[in-house]
C-alpha cells in the first residue's frame, strides 16, 4: 500500500500580529502573516505514518499545490516523515477555488498513479479536513468526487489489526469504517500527536527529491483550472466586527441580565437581524437565475434535522423574493411523516428519495441520488446545512453538477452585482468568515448552473410550523446498486452521550478570577445549568487557559488560541481578564456576558452584557435568577 | 546519511550568522567547500533576537558587502538625524547638553534598526551564501570529549507535562560537528555550560533587563523621524543602573523601552510595571500620544564586560557575540561586537579546516583577531564602566567619565545577590498595558501539555522568600510565568519570553532555565 498526502501552505492565524490588522478596511494584511503548514495536514502525515508503520515496502508521496514558496511546506513534511514529494507549481493554477484547486490537485494524483506508483492503484490518500485560511473542507471530497473515488472524513484514530479499519466521526455518533476498494481518499481531524521534526532527518530533506510540476506536465485541461476553472468569486472582504459591533451594556441587577439574556436568546438568531436580502425588489428585470430554491433535508431518527428546518425557513423567505417555489430533497429508505414536517416548514415540493440503499449515510450513493434529481430539475439554488454529512455531501453534489459551493454560510441575502461587463440580476450573496474568523468573505456563483451553499447550524430560526400549508410529495425514481456503496460501516458510540464544547449552544466559562477548584465547580456549572434550562439549549462549562494552569479543569475545556475556538450563541465569561489568546478563542460568540471585579478588564470590550461585581456574589444571584425566570 | 557537519554554529543571531557567512566567503576565497550548519531554537531566525537597536553599520560592509543595494530591508536602516539625552524628573524633563554627553554615547553616524530584521536579511544572506540554517532545534548540552567540544546535545521533544512519553515522542539527537561556535547569546545555555567546565571570568557576569514596546502612530507621529532619545532618571530609583530610550524606526513607527541594571535590590521590583511608568511619565507619553503598541518584548544584556569574560577558545569550540558577554557599556552597545567577533571566530576557524590534521582542527588566534577587530580593545577600555554604577546613579555618574583611568579592577556581585532581604518598593500601579496583554504581544507560543521548561529546585525555599523577598520572581519576570497561589509558585511556562531574567536573578538561586521544544517561544518580527 503506498500514501500521498496532500499538503497546504497556509498564513498561520495563530500568530497574527498587531499591524497585520488594516484598522481602516478591518481586514488582514496577509503579507504580515507567516507562512506555515498547515496545522490538520501535521494530523494527516502522522495518520497516514501510522497507516504506513510496519511495511516497509510502501511509499509515501506528500502533493501540495501552490506558489514555489510552498516548497518550504514539503521539505518541513520531508523533515518527519522520510519520503518523496510533488510541488504542483503553475501561474495557470492561481485564484482558484475549491472546485478548480480539486480538479488540478487530481490531475496530478494521476500521475503519481502512472509514473511513481507505476500504475498501482492500491493506495490511499490522506489530507487534513480543512484548511484554516479557507476553512472549507470542499477539496479533498471534490477530489475523491473527480477520481470517483471514496471518501472517509473526519477520521481520528485507525485499527490496522485484523483488518484494516478507520474511526471517524459521523452525524450520527463515532463509526468505524472499512472501505470497499482502493484508492480511496481520508481526511484527518485534530485526532493524534503530530509528529516533530528530526535535526537529521531535515538535513536530509535538504537533497530529497521534489518533483515540480506544472500544469501541461499533469494534462491539465486549461479552462478548468486556476480562475478560469472556478465557480466561485470573492465579491467581497470585510471585517467581522462589521456585522457585530460590541458596545457593553452595564447591568446591575442579576435578575434583570437574566431577563435581557431571556428576551434577546429567544428572539433574535444571528441571521434573522440580517436578512437585508429579504426586501429585495426585482421588478421587472431578468433575473440571471432560474428555477427552485431547494433544501437537502438531514434525516435525524425519524425527524429532520433543525438546521434542514431552519433552510426552509430561509428559503421560503428567499424565493419569495424572487418569487420562486421552494423544494426538499429528502433521501431515506423510508419517508414516514417528514414528507408533511418539510411542507409545514415552508416547502412547496418534497423530492423524496426512497431506497434501502439510502437508508443510512453512504457519501457515494447519496451523491449520486441527489445530483442525479438536481440535474433533471435544474433549481437555481441548493443549501445544506453544514453538519458532518452535509460537509462531506454538498462537495461532491456541487463538483458533479459542475457548481460552484460556499461552505459554512453565515449570511444569505438575494442581490445584485454590477461591475464591467459583468451584469448579475437576483443572485444568491453568501457570506461566511474566512481566516480562522478574522475575516468575512461575500462570495458568488458564476459560471454555474445553480449556486449551493452550506449553512452552519442555528444561524437561522427554525420556522413555526404551520400545519395548513400544502405542498407536493414527489417520488422520483432512485436507481441505486450495491455497487453504489464504498464503505462498509459501524455505529460504535452515540453523540447523544458525549458534546465537545465547540457544540454546545450555551458556554459558561471561569478564568483566574475564581479562587480555588470548589469554587470553580460550585458556581459554573450549576449557573451552565440553570441557563440551559431557562433557553433550552445545551450548555458546557469552559475554562481560560490561567483557570487550566491553575488545575480548575483540564486542557479539553480551554477556549482560546492555544485551546478550542468556539461560537456559542451564548458565551458567560466569569472572572476573566480578556487577553487576547482568550478573545481569539470565542469573539465568534454571538452574545457575550462578562462577569468581573475589575471595571477596566479587556473582556468588557467584547461584551454585550457586563456586570462588575464579586463572582461570588453576582453568580449565586445569576444562579437563583434563571430559577426564577424558568 | 547526510554528509558530515564541518562547522556547527549553535545560535542564529548576529554573531552566529556573521561567523557562518564568513567562514563559507573564506571558503569560497581559497576555492575550498565545508558544511556550515546553523541551529536555532526560534522558529525562524530573528524571532528571538531583540535590541534597541542604535547600530553602528561599517561591520556590515565588510561583511554584506552591498548591502545598502537591498530596498526593502534599507525601508527599515533609519539614519540617526538627531540625538538627544534627558534626565527624567518625576514630572519634568531637562535635556543634557550635548556637550556634557559622553562622546561614546554620540549615535550621530548610527542607523536603527529591529535586530530582528537585522537578522533575517543576514539569514538569507546567509543561505545564499551556502549555509544551513535549522531554526526550531534547541541545544541542551554541550558535548564534550577528551577534553574537546564535539557537538551538541538537543532536547527529547513529545513529553507530557509530567515527562512521560507521548505518542510522538523523538529520544535526543546529537549534532557532532569538527567545530562548534556558540553564539547562543545573553545567558546562553550551552556557552554558559562551557564557562562552567572550561573557566568562567574573573568577576562573574552581571545583566540588565531591558524592556521594549513596538508602536505606531496612526496620524501624526509626535515623536517624530530619524531620532534618538535618551533618558536617564525616573523611574527608575536612584540605585537601580539603567534608563529609557525612544528610537524612530520608520514613518509612523518608534521603539519605545526601558533597560533596568538587574543588581536592583527591590523584591517587589516589577520591570513591565516599570516600563508602564516611564510610559506614562508627561514628557514620554507626550511623545507617544496618538500611537498604538503593536509589538512588545523583553531581553537581557550581559553588561559584565572585560574582566567577565570567560574562556572564549577551547578545543573544538569558539564562544561569541552576546553569549561571550561582548557588550561595550560605555557605548551600551553589542551587535557590531557580535558581528565583529563572528567574523573573527570565522576567520579562526577558516584558517584551521586548512590545516592538514583533518581530525583535530586547530583554533589558534582568536584573541589576535578580536584584538585586531576592536572588539578586546573597546571592552578593556570601559572595563569599569558599569562597575561604576553598583553604587547607583549619583555616584556612578561621574565614577563612569573617569573610570578607564582607576587602576584597580572593580567588581560587581553576581546580580542575584543584589536583592536584598526585606527591600521593597512599593509603588503604586501606574496603569497602562496589562502584564497579559503585553505577553500577548510577543506573540510568544510553547505547547501547553510540555513539562515547564524552567524548574523551582526547591520549592520549600520559596516559602520563605515571600517575606524575605517578596517572592520576587512574581514581580521581575516580563512573561508573568511565576506566581506564587499562597503556599507554592505555580508556573505559566507557556508565558516565557526566553528574556533570562529567572536563570540570573532567583535570590536563592532556585531557578534553573533550559530551552523548551524548539520552535517555541516569543516570535519577535521587528524587535
Amino acid at each position: 500500500m503506498d500514501y500521498i498526502v496532500l499538503v497546504k501552505q497556509v498564513p498561520d492565524v495563530s500568530n497574527i500580529p498587531e499591524d497585520a490588522w488594516d484598522r481602516e478596511k478591518g481586514t488582514l494584511r496577509r503579507g504580515l502573516l507567516d507562512n506555515v503548514l498547515n496545522p490538520l495536514d501535521l494530523h494527516a502525515l502522522t495518520f497516514a505514518d501510522r497507516l504506513s508503520r510496519g511495511d516497509p515496502a510502501s511509499r509515501t508521496v506528500f502533493l501540495t499545490m501552490g506558489p514555489p514558496a510552498a516548497r518550504d511546506v514539503l521539505v518541513d513534511c520531508l523533515s518527519r516523515v522520510p519520503g518523496e514529494a510533488v510541488l504542483l507549481t503553475d501561474k495557470a493554477f492561481a485564484g482558484a477555488d475549491t472546485g478548480a484547486t480539486a480538479y488540478s490537485l487530481a490531475c496530478a494524483i494521476h500521475r503519481i498513479e502512472r509514473e511513481l506508483f507505476g500504475g498501482d492503484r492500491d493506495y490511499m490518500i490522506v489530507a487534513g479536513m480543512q484548511s484554516v485560511d479557507g476553512d472549507t473542507a470542499q477539496v479533498p471530497p471534490q477530489i475523491a468526487e473527480e477520481l470517483g473515488i471514496d471518501h472517509i472524513a473526519y477520521a481520528k484514530d485507525l485499527q490496522l489489526e485484523p483488518r484494516m479499519t478507520i474511526r471517524r466521526i459521523a452525524s450520527e455518533g463515532i463509526e468505524d469504517v472499512r472501505p470497499l476498494r482502493w484508492p480511496v481518499l481520508i481526511t484527518v481531524t485534530a485526532c493524534t500527536d503530530p509528529l516533530y521534526r528530526s535535526f537529521a532527518q531535515s538535513r536530509a530533506a535538504r537533497s530529497a527529491p521534489i518533483h515540480e510540476w506544472n500544469a501541461k506536465s499533469v494534462e491539465a485541461d486549461s479552462t478548468r483550472t486556476g480562475l478560469e476553472g472556478s465557480w466561485t468569486q470573492v465579491y467581497r472582504l470585510f471585517s467581522p466586527s462589521e456585522d457585530r459591533p460590541k458596545t457593553c451594556e452595564y447591568v446591575h441587577n442579576p435578575v434583570e441580565l437574566i431577563g435581557k439574556l431571556a428576551a434577546r436568546y429567544g428572539s433574535a438568531a444571528p441571521g434573522a437581524a440580517l436578512d437585508a436580502g429579504e426586501g429585495y425588489v426585482l421588478g421587472d428585470r431578468e433575473p440571471t437565475y432560474h428555477g427552485e430554491f431547494w433544501v437537502f433535508a438531514e434525516t435525524e431518527g425519524d425527524g429532520v434535522r433543525s438546521v434542514s428546518m431552519e433552510l426552509l425557513g430561509k428559503s421560503r423567505r428567499l424565493a419569495d423574493t424572487l418569487g420562486e417555489k421552494v423544494g426538499a430533497v429528502l433521501p431515506c429508505d423510508a419517508a414516514g411523516d417528514r414528507p408533511a414536517q418539510l411542507i409545514a416548514a415552508g416547502a412547496d415540493t418534497v423530492y423524496v428519495l426512497e431506497h434501502p440503499l439510502l437508508a443510512s449515510f453512504d457519501p457515494l450513493a447519496h451523491k449520486k441520488a441527489i445530483a442525479d434529481l438536481v440535474r433533471a430539475h435544474r433549481p437555481q439554488v441548493m443549501l445544506f446545512g453544514a453538519s458532518p454529512l452535509g460537509r462531506e455531501l454538498a462537495p461532491r453534489v456541487a463538483y458533479s453538477c459542475r457548481s460552484g459551493l460556499t461552505a459554512d454560510c453565515t449570511r444569505l441575502e438575494i442581490g445584485d452585482f454590477d461591475k464591467g461587463s459583468v451584469h448579475l440580476v437576483g443572485i444568491l450573496k453568501q457570506t461566511r468568515p474566512a481566516l480562522g474568523g478574522n475575516v468575512m468573505a461575500t462570495i458568488m456563483t458564476k459560471d454555474s448552473p445553480g449556486q449551493m451553499a452550506t449553512v452552519r447550524p442555528g444561524v437561522f430560526k427554525v420556522p413555526d410550523p404551520d400545519p395548513d400549508r400544502t405542498g407536493e410529495i414527489l417520488f422520483p425514481p432512485v436507481e441505486l446498486s450495491t455497487d453504489d456503496l464504498g464503505l462498509e460501516s459501524v455505529l460504535v458510540e452515540s453523540f447523544a452521550s458525549k458534546v465537545s464544547i465547540r457544540d454546545a449552544e450555551i458556554i459558561v466559562a471561569g478564568g483566574h478570577g475564581f479562587r480555588s477548584r470548589a469554587d470553580f465547580d460550585t458556581y459554573l456549572q450549576p449557573l451552565a445549568v440553570g441557563l440551559g434550562r431557562l433557553l433550552g439549549a445545551s450548555t458546557k462549562v469552559a475554562a481560560s487557559r490561567m483557570a487550566v494552569e491553575d488545575g480548575f479543569t483540564t486542557h479539553d475545556y480551554q477556549v482560546g488560541q492555544t485551546g478550542q475556538t468556539v461560537q456559542p450563541r451564548l458565551y458567560v465569561a466569569i472572572g476573566i481578564s480578556g487577553a487576547v489568546q482568550h478573545i481569539t478563542g470565542m469573539q465568534g460568540s454571538e452574545i457575550v456576558v462578562a462577569i468581573n471585579k475589575d471595571p477596566k478588564a479587556r473582556i468588557f470590550n467584547y461584551a454585550d452584557y457586563g456586570i462588575v461585581g464579586d463572582i461570588e456574589t453576582i453568580v449565586p444571584e445569576l444562579i437563583r435568577a434563571t430559577e426564577g425566570a424558568a | 546519511m547526510s554528509a558530515p557537519i564541518d562547522v556547527l554554529v549553535v545560535g542564529a543571531g548576529p554573531a552566529g550568522l556573521a561567523a557562518a557567512i564568513r567562514i563559507r566567503q573564506q571558503l569560497a576565497a581559497t576555492g575550498r567547500d565545508a558544511s556550515v550548519v546553523v541551529i536555532d531554537k526560534a522558529p525562524r531566525p530573528g524571532h528571538h533576537c531583540l535590541s534597541g537597536a542604535a547600530f553602528e553599520p561599517a561591520c556590515l560592509d565588510e561583511l554584506v558587502p552591498g548591502w545598502r543595494d537591498d530596498r526593502r530591508f534599507m525601508e527599515h536602516v533609519i539614519p540617526v538625524e538627531r540625538d538627544e539625552m534627558y534626565f527624567l524628573f518625576g514630572s519634568r524633563a531637562i535635556q543634557l547638553p550635548p556637550l556634557v554627553v559622553p562622546r561614546p554615547m554620540n549615535h550621530l553616524g548610527d542607523v536603527t534598526i529591529s535586530l530582528s530584521r537585522l537578522v533575517a536579511f543576514l539569514a538569507g544572506k546567509a543561505e545564499r551564501a551556502g549555509v544551513e540554517i535549522y531554526s526550531g532545534y534547541s541545544a541542551r548540552t554541550l558535548l564534550v570529549e577528551d577534553g574537546r567540544v564535539v557537538g551538541v546535545g538537543l532536547g527529547e521533544v513529545g513529553l507530557d507535562a509530567h515527562g512521560g512519553d507521548k505518542s510522538n515522542h523523538r529520544t535526543a539527537e546529537e549534532i557532532r560537528a569538527r567545530v562548534t561556535i556558540l553564539a547562543d547569546g545573553t545567558h546562553g545555555v550551552i556557552s554558559t555550560q562551557l564557562r562552567d567546565r572550561f573557566g568562567a571570568g574573573r568577576h562573574p557576569q552581571v545583566y540588565s533587563l531591558g524592556i521594549k514596546a513596538v508602536v505606531q502612530y496612526a496620524d501624526e507621529n509626535a515623536f517624530g523621524t530619524n531620532r534618538v532619545l535618551h533618558t536617564l532618571g525616573y523611574p527608575n530609583p536612584a540605585s537601580v543602573f539603567g534608563g529609557g530610550f525612544m528610537y524612530s524606526m520608520g514613518e509612523k513607527t518608534v521603539a519605545v523601552g526601558l533597560i533596568l541594571g538587574l543588581d536592583w535590590k527591590y523584591g517587589d521590583l516589577t520591570p513591565q510595571r516599570e516600563f508602564e511608568r516611564y510610559r506614562a511619565h508627561p514628557f514620554i507619553a507626550d511623545l507617544l500620544r496618538g500611537s498604538v503598541t503593536v509589538a512588545t518584548g523583553a531581553k537581557t544584556i550581559p553588561e559584565g564586560g572585560y574582566y567577565s569574560l570567560g574562556r572564549l577558545a577551547v578545543p573544538g569550540a569558539l564562544v561569541v557575540g552576546d553569549g561571550a558577554g561582548f557588550v561595550n557599556m560605555e557605548k551600551i552597545k553589542g551587535i557590531h561586537y557580535a558581528i565583529r567577533s563572528g567574523m573573527a571566530a570565522a576567520e579562526t576557524v577558516a584558517a584551521g579546516l586548512a590545516a592538514p590534521d583533518g581530525a583535530r582542527v586547530p583554533l589558534v588566534g582568536y584573541a589576535d583577531r578580536l584584538e585586531a577587530r576592536g572588539v578586546l580593545p573597546d571592552l578593556r577600555r570601559a572595563r569599569n564602566y558599569r562597575q561604576s554604577f553598583r553604587w547607583g546613579i549619583y555616584p556612578g555618574a561621574p565614577l563612569s567619565m573617569v573610570q578607564r583611568w582607576i587602576p584597580a579592577r572593580m567588581g560587581m556581585e553576581p546580580d542575584f545577590e543584589g536583592t536584598r532581604r526585606g527591600a521593597r518598593l512599593d509603588r503604586p500601579d501606574p496603569g497602562g498595558m496589562d502584564g497579559a496583554t503585553f505577553v500577548s504581544l510577543t506573540g510568544s507560543l510553547h505547547r501547553e501539555d510540555e513539562p515547564a521548561h524552567m524548574t523551582v529546585l526547591d520549592p520549600e525555599k520559596c516559602v520563605g522568600c515571600e517575606a524575605d523577598y517578596a517572592n520576587s520572581c512574581t514581580h521581575f519576570c516580563p512573561g508573568q510565568v511565576y506566581r506564587w497561589d499562597g503556599s507554592k509558585i505555580v508556573l505559566s511556562a507557556s508565558n516565557c519570553l526566553h528574556c533570562m531574567t529567572c536563570a540570573v536573578k532567583c535570590p536563592l538561586e532556585n531557578i534553573r532555565w533550559l530551552p523548551p521544544e524548539g520552535g517555541e517561544g516569543p516570535r519577535f518580527k521587528q524587535m
